[in-house]
């Protein structure tokens, strides 16, 4: 349960970050900024070059990386409760 | 952590295949196009399925040798996720076969043996579940999965060789050279495989650890 107020909270978050970059991107996708670029925003870019590819990469990092995450808590707490039947005795 | 290498190895391998699979070089390919990467999600879930469903057979003989629960356990969880994996590989196949072939299903020989083969596992799960008894269940259906795995090797393997077919490594063509002549394509490929067999090896473990905990617990209370 823990964990998945933990998991609601960090896709919330994710989402937020993504609008604010969405908001962000579209003028300067249009070359519509009169601001110049920092090195920051240079570094933003990476992600929109090669028609978005890397976009998708970071989808499919988030995906496998959730279900990876989700597998390994199952895996120690199986691990946990091994160790307690033993402790046990059953 | 001694035992656990293998698992570190499955997220190192996933991450490579993700990463390299999309940003990688490929073969520029007529009517593929960059659908070509495909090969390192699609194939791995059929190589995946087929090497899991070995594990579940050579399970099942062990429990015919020798009938263990733990054995019983084993071969079921194993049939579990390589069904899974089959069915992942047939949505996956459509899916990819819309945009190539122009329809989701074309009754194509190696879709069509495909289906047949996961039907056969299908009736296993049900035949399972049609026992009360501990030991006739397992020993039925650890008898039925030894022929399932001999049925579905011709399914997907030889029969579709036999005919013409759209599938690549179908129609005459051992294996699916037009690809495997690319070593670009295989650096990502043979990893990915390992790597998706691995999550469903990883699946299994965690999966019968649970299974035989639960029988444990069951036996003393």
């Amino acid at each position: 349960m823990k964990m998945f107020r933990i998991l609601v909270l960090w896709c919330l978050l994710l989402g937020a970050t993504m609008g604010l970059n969405n908001v962000q991107a579209q003028p300067e996708q249009n070359g519509g900024t009169t601001i110049i670029a920092e090195p920051e925003v240079e570094m933003a870019d990476t992600l929109r070059q090669d028609g978005k590819i890397y976009v998708v990469v970071t989808v499919l990092l988030t995906v496998l990386g959730g279900v990876l995450v989700y597998l390994i808590s199952l895996d120690r707490k199986v691990s946990r409760l091994e160790k307690e039947v033993k402790s046990l005795g059953v | 952590m001694k035992n656990n290498w293998w698992k570190i190895l499955t997220v190192l391998l996933l991450v490579f295949t993700v990463v390299a699979g999309m940003l990688s070089d490929v073969p520029r390919l007529a009517i593929l196009n960059e659908t070509i990467r495909n090969l390192y999600f699609h194939v791995p879930m059929w190589f995946g399925m087929i090497l899991i469903l070995l594990v579940s057979v050579v399970y099942s003989i062990r429990y015919l040798r020798n009938p263990t629960i733990k054995n019983d356990i084993f071969a079921y969880e194993a049939a579990k996720v390589g069904i899974l994996f089959g069915v992942l590989g047939i949505i996956t196949g459509m899916e990819w076969a819309k945009f190539t072939w122009g329809e989701y299903w074309s009754n194509d020989p190696k879709q069509n043996g495909a289906a047949i083969g996961l039907l056969i596992y299908f009736a296993y799960l049900v035949l399972r579940s049609s026992f009360a008894e501990q030991q006739q269940r397992a020993r039925i259906s650890a008898v039925y999965n030894i022929f399932a795995f001999a049925a579905l090797i011709p399914l997907l393997f030889i029969l579709p060789r036999l005919t013409d077919s759209l599938h690549p490594g179908s129609g005459g063509n051992p294996g699916f050279n037009a690809y495997d002549l690319d070593n670009r394509l295989r650096l990502v490929f043979y990893p990915a495989v390992l790597g998706w067999t691995l999550l469903g090896i990883w699946i299994v473990n965690v999966k019968s650890r649970f299974e035989i905990l639960r029988q444990r617990i069951y036996e003393n209370v």
